[in-house]
């Protein structure tokens, strides 16, 4: 274990990280057990779900609804700013303008 | 998923995972005559929701509460699918609101951490490490293998690029800028040198093709009996 060297392309999979192993604090622990904690929860509640013989209808997963909810609605949240009026302008507006100009400018009228 | 009727009663964890399990998975109630009305953007999970929605729509704007288009627009949702607090918010201003939102995507306290709020439409959505998928575990039994990632998951907001037909994060054999110096400087060379080529042409000498019997006069089909010019092509 001493000597793992991770293949070329791929991280170093947590439960063989150093750090891990050594200068653990309690804080660190609690913290690890508490995400294990939640995470069994969720396959737990996956596993029932999935194992259960009278279910006829499809597994909603509620973390997917929220990321689809919250990538189609971003427009509730939306503040008009420095940053966000000048990305608004380049993409929207100055493409406009600049097609325009050179469309007209470029186009050789042929008889 | 049914309420579980009959069986030992259920231990503590238990009850809280199911609150959390019959908020999630409710089967699709019949929507009454007198419920709220629909939202615009909400896609139809059952046939007759559509023609309810429809129905609802027309009263509405026939005697709503708000006059004419404005009742098209308003912010009610239908009864089915996830409750408002189950669904992404606006930015949390104080630690109550942020526990509820860690709370609500499955997340620690501490861990929680929402996208900057800088007007671009984030709202209380956490910010992830933006490692992709490539870099999980392939061993682990995830419970989707392909996407490496279990139920319930908080997923990353720029998921979509980083499952592992796309974008991948994983550490690369060289360093990066290594790579950047190498790639551009080579073509930048490329693109140097092809440029001083055309500026400066160099190639073997040429000159006209030169033609022996005084530039083929009689192949060329010209009088036999006239003199042809003398055509001198070099000087020793």
């Amino acid at each position: 274990m001493a000597d793992y060297r991770e293949a070329p392309l791929a991280t170093r999979p947590k439960t063989l990280d150093p750090a891990e192993y050594f200068n653990l604090s309690l804080n660190q622990r609690r913290a690890e057990e508490e995400r294990a904690g939640l995470r069994a929860q969720l396959k737990r509640q996956y596993q029932m779900q999935l194992n259960n013989p009278h279910r006829k209808e499809l597994i909603e997963d509620p973390a997917l609804t929220r990321w689809v909810y919250a990538r189609t609605n971003p427009y509730n949240h939306f503040r008009a700013t420095k940053k966000t009026s000048l990305l608004g302008g380049l993409f929207g507006v100055v493409p406009l303008f600049v097609l325009y100009y050179v469309l007209k400018t470029d186009r050789v009228w042929m008889r | 998923m049914h309420l579980q009727v009959g069986c030992n009663p259920p231990t503590k964890s238990q009850r809280r995972k199911k609150r959390r399990e019959e908020k999630k998975t409710l089967d699709f109630p019949k929507l009454s005559p007198d419920a709220c009305v629909f939202h615009c953007s909400m896609s139809p999970q059952q046939l007759n929701m559509a023609a309810v929605g429809f129905r609802n729509w027309a009263r509405a704007l026939s005697k709503g509460k708000q006059p004419g288009f404005s009742a098209l627009f308003s912010q009610v949702r239908a009864a089915s699918g996830p409750s408002k607090g189950m669904l992404p918010g606006p930015y949390p201003q104080t630690p109550e609101e942020r526990a509820a939102a860690a709370k609500k995507y499955n997340m620690r306290v501490e861990d929680y951490e929402p996208i900057p709020d800088n007007g671009e439409g984030y709202g209380d959505y956490p910010q992830l490490p933006d490692r992709s998928q490539h870099e999980r575990d392939p061993w682990y039994s995830w419970d989707h293998p392909d996407l490496r990632r279990n139920w319930g998951e908080p997923i990353h907001w720029d998921f979509d690029m980083f499952i592992r037909n796309r974008v991948d994060t994983s550490p690369s054999p060289v360093a990066w800028h290594t790579m950047c110096k190498h790639l551009f400087g080579f073509v930048g060379f490329m693109l140097l040198m092809f440029y001083l080529g055309e500026k400066f042409p160099s190639y073997q000498p040429v000159a006209p093709k030169q033609y022996p019997y005084n530039n083929l006069h009689l192949e060329r089909g010209e009088d036999p009996e006239k003199q042809p010019e003398e055509v001198k092509h070099f000087n020793i």
